[in-house]
């Protein structure tokens, strides 16, 4: 990496300043926060929702375990959790912006979900948690919006207790070309003109495309994710490669 | 195949836990058993299920965790066994005869299957809510009535046929004359018998040395 690059990050298939980068994810979630779920159902045709249990049946969460939920978003993991864990445990749902949280502590508490339900505004890089305080984080479609990816995953394995086990759910890259090139027809043409139909705004949804082709693909995640000091990392791919789920170790 | 399996537990959980809804029996069977964990090992098709019971309802998960610590009761069960089970077939019976083995908190198992088979869906109350209330009740009577004939016609329709089989056309014998026939038929037997066997002791004497003929 040139001196040159170390200032500038992609944001979609724009180049933007490192520092300018939360801010305008911060700005995109903002402004689909209120649809984010009805959007998620639309865009995947309701398939997230299995996504996200395959991570939970992965997650091996018990009775009594703390867990942290980055990007838990509008808490779409957190619910399931805070049940398996019951009264003695504890799910700590994270998120950078403000707005996702609010419609996620909302919905929960709709839900009759709370006790063992924390909200925590936090950046990824740099967790506010002390050292080995969870036995599972679950980061869900999250990673490819964080400016510092290593930075990220080396501060979960930081938090995470030694036999805890970190879980990446993030889009990734298709394996079979043909099936690759129909899925790009289809969130380059499609989805920002279901976003601008839906929530009123193609760019925030051609952001969300543009920034899943720049996200790293399944072995050079799992090797960022063997540097963050995480062991036994193995990938499963979901949906033909649009979806892959990391799992790690730290032992 | 991964996200099929999924689909497939998701939408029985999704079910289950709709049906639990509409019991009014469900809450308090729940709030009973919320918290507990069984993990169920089936062995034909090799799955490990594990059942998380919250007072809504019921988690239906996959699991690779081998671990037994983190569960109130395991099973391990064959499908076969799995449908005498779900059947009505008494838990001690099948755990005597082998088929069935459960660690941990047995009663978990039983107090599962009442929540599941004793299911009494309160459907008018469903209906109710869709259709408001007389439609609904008229409705319900209707579907009663329905099936209180259905039954009603299913009976006297095979009584009519027995009837007319034994009775009329006499195409078949009654149990009575069965059973008379069976006793007469037996009498018989035992008569030929007896004169099969007077029969070979005349012989064997005929046969005899020194005997006169």
């Amino acid at each position: 990496m040139s001196a040159s690059d170390k200032h500038t990050t992609h944001f979609g298939y724009q180049e933007v300043p490192v520092e300018e980068k939360a801010s305008r994810v911060a700005h995109v979630f903002d402004s689909v926060a209120a649809r984010y779920d009805l959007m998620n159902d639309l865009m995947s045709m309701g398939i997230h929702r299995l996504w996200k249990r395959l991570a939970i049946e992965r997650s091996g969460v018990r009775p009594g375990h703390s867990v942290l939920d980055i990007a838990g978003g509008t808490g779409d993991l957190t619910g399931k959790f805070s049940r398996m864990v019951g009264p003695r445990g504890r799910v700590v749902l994270a998120d950078i912006n403000e707005s996702m949280l609010r419609v996620g502590r909302d919905k929960l508490l709709d839900s009759g979900i709370g006790g063992n339900v924390e909200y925590v505004q936090a950046n990824a890089e740099c967790l506010p948690f002390p050292d080995n305080s969870f036995d599972c984080i679950t980061i869900a479609f999250g990673l490819r919006n964080v400016t510092d990816k290593d930075a990220a995953l080396r501060s979960m394995a930081r938090v995470l207790k030694p036999g805890g086990r970190l879980l990446v759910l993030e889009f990734s890259t298709p394996g079979n070309p043909l099936f690759s090139k129909a899925y790009d027809e289809y969130s380059f043409r499609l989805l920002p003109k279901i976003g601008e139909l839906v929530a009123g705004d193609a760019d925030s949804y051609r952001y969300l495309a543009e920034s899943i082709r720049m996200h790293p693909d399944q072995e050079t995640l799992k090797a960022m994710m063997e540097a963050a000091g995480l062991e036994r990392v193995e990938y499963t791919n979901l949906t033909g490669g649009i979806v892959a789920l990391h799992r790690g170790i730290k032992l | 195949m991964e996200l099929s399996s999924t689909l497939l537990l998701a939408g029985l959980e999704r079910t289950l836990n709709a049906l639990l809804a509409r019991d009014p029996a469900a809450p308090s069977r729940l709030a009973r058993l919320a918290g507990q964990r069984i993990l169920l090992r089936l062995e034909q098709p090799a799955l490990a299920l594990a059942i998380h019971f919250h007072p809504a309802g019921l988690d239906l998960l996959r699991t690779d965790d081998t671990a037994e610590e983190g569960f109130d009761a395991v099973v391990e069960v064959d499908a076969e066994t799995l449908g005498e089970l779900l059947g009505g077939a008494s838990v001690e019976r099948l755990m005597f005869q082998g088929k069935l083995a459960v660690r941990g908190r047995t009663h978990l198992l039983e107090a599962t299957r009442d929540l599941l088979l004793d299911l009494d869906l309160d459907w008018e109350a469903e209906l109710a809510r869709w259709l408001g209330d007389i439609p609904a009740h008229s409705l319900a009577e209707g579907l009663r009535s329905l099936s209180r004939w259905g039954l009603r016609t299913r009976q006297e329709f095979c009584a009519d046929v027995s009837e007319y089989v034994f009775e009329e056309a006499r195409l078949l014998p009654g149990r009575h004359q069965l059973e008379t026939l069976r006793d007469q038929m037996t009498e018989m037997e035992i008569a030929t018998d007896r004169l099969e066997a007077r029969l070979a002791r005349l012989r064997r004497r005929l046969s005899e040395p020194g005997m006169p003929p």
